[in-house]
Formats: C-alpha cells, sequence, structure tokens
C-alpha cells in the first residue's frame, strides 16, 4: 500500500457530524473524486484477564484486534508501542478460544465507516466513526498510492491534504517518525487507525446530536 | 501481508505439523525395545489399546463436543482428524515409493521445518497452547499459529484422533507477538521429511530433530531412529465419514507402517 495519513476532522461549528461529512465529501467531488464504494475499519479492545495478571505481576495491557476491509482476509493485531501482526480472519476465532485469558471490552468497540474516493493517484476515505449508537468524530484517510516511502512523498500528501481540509491539516503522523526511509506498510496505517481511535475515546462526546 | 490475499505456503494447506513432540519420545522408546523388521509401530498398536480401554473407562462427561457445534458464533468449526505411526529409517524408501503410486501425482515435495511450542499459564489448572512454525527452506512463506484442542472423546468406533483446530497465517513478528500477550517459549524443534497428498488426506513422513542450543536451528540432532507417519485431514465438524475414508487408506499402507488412533493423554 502506498504511504497514508490518517486525521481527525473536527466537527464544523453549529454542524453536526453528518453535515461536516457531507461539506468534505462535497468539496472532494468538486475536486474531481470518483466516488468507488465504502470502506470501514473496526477496533476491538481486549485486556489480559486478572487470573493471568497475577501469575505474571505486571500492569494489564490492552490490545486491539482490527479490521479494515481494504484487506478483508487480514486481521491486525497490535499492541500500544508494541508490535503489530498481521493475521488471517481466523485469529477472531483464537481470540474467542482465548476468552479466558484476554477480556473483551465489549463497550469499546469503536468503527469509521465511511464512502471511499479516488481522484488521480490518491485515495482519500472519509468516514463517520462511531462507538455503539452514538457518532463520536470523524476520520479523514488520505493515501498516495504510488509511493511506499514516507520521506519522498510527504510534501506532496501534505500539499494535497492542505487543498480540501484548508486549516485543518495535520502534521506528519507520528509512525513515520524516526524511520524516514523505511518501506510504509498496512500495519502503519492500522497503527494510525488505532492512535485516532484512543484519542476521539478519551474526548468529550461529540456535543451535537449523532446520526439518526 | 499481501494485500486482501493470504499466503497458504504449501498449496493451501496447513503446515504439516507435530502435534505433541512427547509422542515421539513414545515412538523411541518403542522402537528400541527391540523392534526389527520392516513393521515397526506393533509394539506401539498393543500398548496404545490397553492404555486406551483403560482411558476410555476413566473418562468424564463434558459439554457436548465441538463436532455437535459445526458452527459457533459465525465461524466454523474445523477439526483435525489424525493417524499416527512411524518407520524405523531404514524402511523409509520403501514407504515414500509406495506412498508416491497412492497418493496425487505431483513433484516429490520435502519440508524444513522450525516449530516452537508456546505457553500462556493461567489460573487454569492447563496451559493454553500454541504452535508457532515457520519454513526454513522457503523464504517468504507466512509463519503458521496452530491451535488444538482437547481430543474429543465422543464415539469409541470412530477411526482418528479427533480434536479442534484453529489455524492462522501470520506476519513473521508472531514469537515477539506472543510474547507480548504473555506466552512464555515451551520447546522447539525441527522438523524436516516428505509431504503427500491424497485428495483432501495429507500424509507426512518426517524426522524430528531437537534444537542443541536454543533458538539456533542450525545445531540439531535427530530425536529418534525414525520417521513419524501422519495422515490427517482438516475438516469442518460434524463429517465423520472422513475418519472411514483415512482407515481405508490407512490399510493400505500396511504392512510398510501401522497408522494408528494414538491418544497424546496415555503418554502424559
Amino acid at each position: 500500500m502506498g504511504v497514508t495519513c490518517v486525521s481527525q476532522m473536527p466537527v464544523a461549528e453549529g454542524k453536526s457530524v453528518q453535515q461536516t461529512v457531507e461539506i468534505l465529501t462535497r468539496k472532494l467531488e468538486m475536486l474531481g473524486a470518483e466516488k468507488q464504494g465504502t470502506f470501514s475499519v473496526d477496533c476491538e479492545t481486549y485486556h489480559t484477564a486478572a487470573s493471568t495478571l497475577g501469575s505474571q505481576g505486571q500492569a494489564g495491557k490492552l490490545m486491539y484486534v482490527m479490521h479494515n476491509s481494504e484487506y478483508p482476509l487480514s486481521c491486525f493485531a497490535l499492541f500500544e508501542n508494541g508490535p503489530c501482526l498481521i493475521a488471517d480472519t481466523n485469529f477472531d476465532v483464537l481470540m474467542v478460544k482465548l476468552k479466558g485469558f484476554f477480556q473483551s471490552a465489549k463497550a469499546s468497540k469503536i468503527e469509521t465507516r465511511g464512502t471511499r474516493y479516488q481522484y488521480c493517484d490518491f485515495l482519500v476515505k472519509v468516514g463517520t466513526v462511531t462507538m455503539g449508537p452514538s457518532a463520536r468524530g470523524i476520520s479523514v484517510e488520505v493515501e498516495y498510492c504510488p509511493c511506499v516511502v514516507a520521506s519522498d512523498c510527504w510534501s506532496l500528501l501534505l500539499e494535497f491534504l492542505q487543498s480540501f481540509l484548508g486549516s485543518h491539516t495535520p502534521g506528519a503522523p507520528a509512525v513515520f517518525g524516526n524511520r524516514h526511509d523505511a518501506v510504509y506498510g498496512p500495519a502503519d496505517t492500522m497503527v494510525q487507525y488505532m492512535e485516532l481511535f484512543n484519542k476521539i475515546r478519551k474526548q468529550q462526546q461529540v456535543p451535537v446530536a449523532g446520526i439518526r | 501481508m499481501q494485500k486482501g490475499v493470504c499466503g497458504g505456503g504449501r498449496a493451501g494447506l496447513a503446515l504439516p505439523g507435530l502435534e505433541n513432540p512427547e509422542l515421539a519420545e513414545g515412538g523411541r522408546d518403542s522402537e528400541s525395545r527391540g523392534c526389527t523388521g520392516v513393521s515397526c509401530a506393533y509394539p506401539i498398536g498393543r500398548s496404545v489399546f490397553i492404555s486406551v480401554v483403560f482411558h476410555l473407562i476413566t473418562v468424564v462427561m463434558e459439554a457436548p463436543p465441538v463436532t455437535m457445534m459445526p458452527v459457533t458464533g459465525g465461524a466454523i468449526n474445523m477439526m483435525e482428524y489424525l493417524l499416527q505411526g512411524s518407520v524405523l529409517d531404514h524402511s523409509l524408501e520403501s514407504l515414500i515409493h509406495r506412498l508416491r503410486g497412492l497418493c496425487d501425482n505431483m513433484e516429490p515435495e520435502t519440508f524444513l521445518d522450525h516449530e516452537m511450542v508456546f505457553l500462556l499459564k493461567g489460573q487454569q489448572a492447563s496451559p493454553f497452547v500454541l504452535r508457532a512454525r515457520r519454513s526454513m527452506d522457503r523464504a517468504g512463506s507466512p509463519w503458521h499459529l496452530r491451535y488444538l484442542g482437547q481430543p474429543e472423546m465422543g464415539d469409541k468406533n470412530r477411526h482418528a484422533l479427533v480434536r479442534n483446530c484453529v489455524d492462522i497465517a501470520t506476519s513473521e513478528n508472531l514469537t515477539d507477538f506472543l510474547m507480548e500477550m504473555g506466552f512464555r517459549m515451551d520447546h522447539e524443534f525441527v522438523a524436516k521429511g516428505h509431504l503427500f497428498r491424497k485428495g483432501i488426506m495429507k500424509i507426512v513422513v518426517y524426522k524430528i530433530f531437537r534444537i542443541l542450543v536454543p533458538g539456533n536451528t542450525d545445531s540439531t540432532e535427530a530425536l529418534s531412529l525414525s520417521y513419524l507417519v501422519e495422515l490427517s485431514v482438516v475438516a469442518p465438524a460434524g463429517q465423520d465419514m472422513v475418519s472411514d475414508d483415512m482407515r481405508n487408506f490407512a490399510e493400505q499402507l500396511k504392512p510398510l507402517v501401522h497408522l494408528e488412533k494414538i491418544d497424546p493423554k496415555r503418554l502424559m
């Protein structure tokens, strides 16, 4: 996959989440982007059960199990600041078997769903982040498909982001970090989504009404 | 991991797996009890029969076995049906020759795998076991993670050992990830041998090597003077006719090797 930047779009003043998403998508369509179906990224959180904690004597770790519709046969499992495992969908079956050791915090399942747009070499995905029934924010993912090295195309990506996000353009994602010359991969995108979901989870509930 | 594609290693089959290295220890002891000639699994066979009878007398009735619940929570429960036996080194060639004749026509396939067994200890009495396997001769193959459940004790007439099995292909950082989850490596070994296929049945003939220096797969020594032979099928739960087909195939391999249902618990 190409270098990708995942960021959050704050909800416009006096508008709902859905209206802000519509403003964004209209801007993209005016730019000339073509709608190409939908996408979804979801994330479930697991924490080590109390029984395993006792024997190890360490603080419980949070494990995130994520899926991305761009890779329908894969499942991503990651720890914060830890390794990201890419596995096939049987990993979910394994998590069911492991339920004695890893408990899923059901209420914390978070996902983003929305439309996928293609604009020349860019793939833009604008989604509504929901936790349960309520909409909590907006995620914007932009991928520059031809390039896999972050340092080579970050300035181009930034310019493109500015053209439709304006003042809400994000800075360089933390995953680019020190390894500017490393090959970018899907695991890096999932790490960005995990960080975005965690940020949104900590935020106050969006004051405007959610999607009805 | 390729976009949207899950690598399968050997033609979509689950990578050959040794479920219980303890079995190999048992095998070795049986061989050294003076087994000569071509047929070599008889000593195992006789003692298995006696211990299986004792074991069945003491079995405790539990919740319905997984075989009665083919689909749970949207995912199909896959079961592994297994028959095992062994041949001494000098009988290997005749066995391979017969297998080449009986099995599907394909290029003779050999493999060299490194398997690590990880345990997660919780408050439950028995730790959770996961097997991580990587190919040492095929660069770029995904790692293979395998979970095997307890053998189903349902039908005594069933010809093969049946247990729930979950196979997952993963990226290369599997061991780091398992350690992060809390798993600790219990033991590791190298398996080297031949792979055959007949329809959905997989026949593996391989030798187990003990790793002398942990983590160094170059210094190994053979665990026994024999090769382990396994006939296995991975099929959705509830398809017991599979074990009949397996028994019929195993009949054709006699007297070169006697493939039998060997209960791993007997060896503990």
